[in-house]
């Protein structure tokens, strides 16, 4: 279980204007949940992940992992990014055991759990190969499968398919659904696409730019397991209605959002 | 087409080189693969010599020897015992003057690309160095440390030694920041970060930097004989002009430049064995 308390930070430039990325923000997230977070681009929600990571620190609250407070990352929890951060000398197997090899798990034994998790994300074959000669969907894989080799509990996704094309986007997404049925990790994945919260979440949070605020929590309807039919599920009432909704809301902060440059409310700079 | 060519070289003579790093399609046959950049080399060489043989022959003097003399006499200068006693004294200076630079510059680039305030404190000294014409400080050398090894030593150094550090500090800037925060979220240790992430992103940019040097370092290694301290070859070089030589003259400068060729030429190939994805990494993708 993950549990943000009254999370707060600010950011403050160089020149000492500042750039309120969390406000107040509570959000608990149960064992075994995939929980979506979408909001507009600079509304924090990266700063967001970033912190229960570890890697961000914060001005107020707390953030506790089952009662634990989180004071720097954990083997507890992996990390998958946007821009893969893939060691581009390294092969595909040395950069998924690149976790354990951190963790002094000797060569072999590591070599052998990433060779596991190569089939697991469908990269047989592919094992020798550095990430220069790996297309963008490829690459992500490589991303998953570091993270699930150092067999966390919480996966900490940010944006992951935000860099890959829209087919391999949607391909992408089924198979973490299936991984994620299989394994049952907590997922904590934030996106900037409504239909991939829906299909992906349990629960969509909705968050708010300057400040990043949890606007609504958003409970999505659909049954699980998703991942075997991905086509019938993205023509469904209630994802239609749930995708619509979002957007309005979403639509509705970029308005107001537009509205507070106009006015000259807005504190600029990127989030 | 050259570096492509290159690349597969690289790719398929090295012993650790796997057959499935090779991406772009199969060439015809093995010597077409080293044929194409050589018989470019081969033509705009011939090109080369054949002008210069005519030019020289047309309005060639005492100090414009015809490219085959200029041959002949390179091969007479082979056999002579003062050239290779040139060469290793000459030599001398530049192995231990580029050793000191690359000890010193790479280390060196690294804290000034890692650490802001050490770059704050350096960076003046570094442009002052990037601009000053190193010539200029022969003379100051000479007057503090006189006419030996040791200062064509430390002119070798201050040549090489500043193309080093430039070179190794860009490297380590350029570091993607999203590979450091990869590593610190899989619970890295500084030194874990540095071992791990910032050394091989960085080696790229060494191994650049270092091959850089090597080519100033034999600048320096010339200069500093010819400008004050007249041993080795560039004494020889001086000897042959006051001689009136001009083809042993100018057969010491292709003995020079033919060293300086090898020499940036095994740099060249270390650099590729010890960095293969760098040049991997720019090629086109085979698949999607």
């Amino acid at each position: 279980m993950i549990e943000l308390r009254g999370l707060s930070k600010t950011f403050v430039g160089r020149d000492g204007s500042t750039v309120e990325a969390l406000r107040n923000v509570d959000l608990k997230v149960t064992d075994g949940e995939f929980l979506t977070i979408l909001g507009p681009s600079g509304c924090g929600k990266t700063t967001l992940l970033k912190t229960v990571a570890g890697l961000v620190s914060w001005d107020s609250g707390d953030i506790l992992i089952d009662g634990t407070p989180v004071t720097g990352p954990g083997p507890d929890r992996a990390m998958v990014f946007q821009s893969f951060a893939l060691m581009p000398w390294a092969t595909v197997v040395e950069n998924i055991a690149f976790g354990l090899q951190l963790r002094g798990v000797r060569k072999a034994e590591r070599e052998e759990r990433a060779r596991e998790l190569v089939r697991t994300v469908g990269l047989d074959g592919f094992e020798k190969k550095r990430p220069g000669e790996l297309s963008g969907g490829m690459q992500q894989r490589v991303g998953l499968a570091r993270a699930l080799a150092v067999d966390p509990q919480v996966l900490l996704m940010d944006e992951p398919f935000g860099a890959v094309d829209e087919q391999t986007r949607r391909l992408l997404q089924e198979e973490l659904l299936s991984i994620w049925e299989k394994t049952k990790l907590t997922v904590v994945f934030i996106t900037h696409s409504m239909e991939e919260a829906v299909l992906l979440g349990d629960r969509v949070a909705l968050m708010s730019a300057r400040p990043g605020e949890i606007a609504e929590i958003v409970p999505v309807p659909l049954e699980r397991p998703r991942s075997s039919d991905v086509h019938a599920l993205e023509r469904s009432t209630a994802y239609v209605e749930l995708t619509a909704y979002l957007w309005d809301r979403l639509r509705d902060m970029h308005e107001e959002h537009r509205r507070g440059v106009a006015a000259g409310g807005a504190s600029g700079g990127a989030g | 087409m050259a570096e492509r060519a290159l690349v597969q070289l690289t790719g398929t003579a090295g012993a650790t080189a796997e057959p499935s790093r090779r991406q772009f399609p199969a060439p015809r046959s093995g010597w077409r693969r080293l044929d194409v950049p050589l018989t470019y080399q081969v033509l705009t060489f011939v090109a080369f010599a054949g002008v210069w043989q005519l030019y020289a022959t047309q309005r060639g003097g005492l100090l414009m020897p015809t490219f085959t003399e200029t041959m002949a006499a390179l091969v007479d200068l082979l056999g002579r015992g003062e050239f290779w006693q040139a060469m290793y004294v000459s030599n001398q200076a530049l192995f231990i003057g580029f050793a000191i630079a690359v000890s010193v510059g790479v280390p060196t680039g690294v804290m000034l690309g890692r650490f802001r305030t050490v770059e704050r404190f350096a960076d003046v000294y570094l442009n002052i160095l990037l601009v000053t014409p190193m010539a200029a400080i022969i003379p100051l050398l000479i007057m503090s440390v006189g006419f030996g090894l040791a200062s064509r030593v430390i002119l070798v150094t201050v040549f090489a030694v500043v193309l080093v550090i430039v070179s190794c500090r860009a490297g380590v800037r350029q570091i993607d920041p999203s590979l450091i925060e990869m590593a610190r979220a899989y619970g890295a240790t500084e030194a874990q970060v540095w071992r791990r992430i910032l050394i091989p992103a960085a080696l790229p940019a060494i191994m650049t930097g270092i091959r850089l040097g090597l080519g100033r370092a034999v600048t320096g290694m010339v200069l500093v004989e010819l400008l004050m301290v007249s041993v080795a070859l560039g004494g020889l070089i001086l000897e042959f002009r006051g001689m009136f030589q001009g083809a042993l003259l100018y057969a010491t400068i292709v003995a020079i430049l033919a060293e300086a060729l090898i020499l940036i030429n095994i740099a060249r190939w270390i650099e590729r064995r010890a960095t293969p994805w760098a040049q991997t990494t720019s090629s086109p993708r085979s698949f999607q």
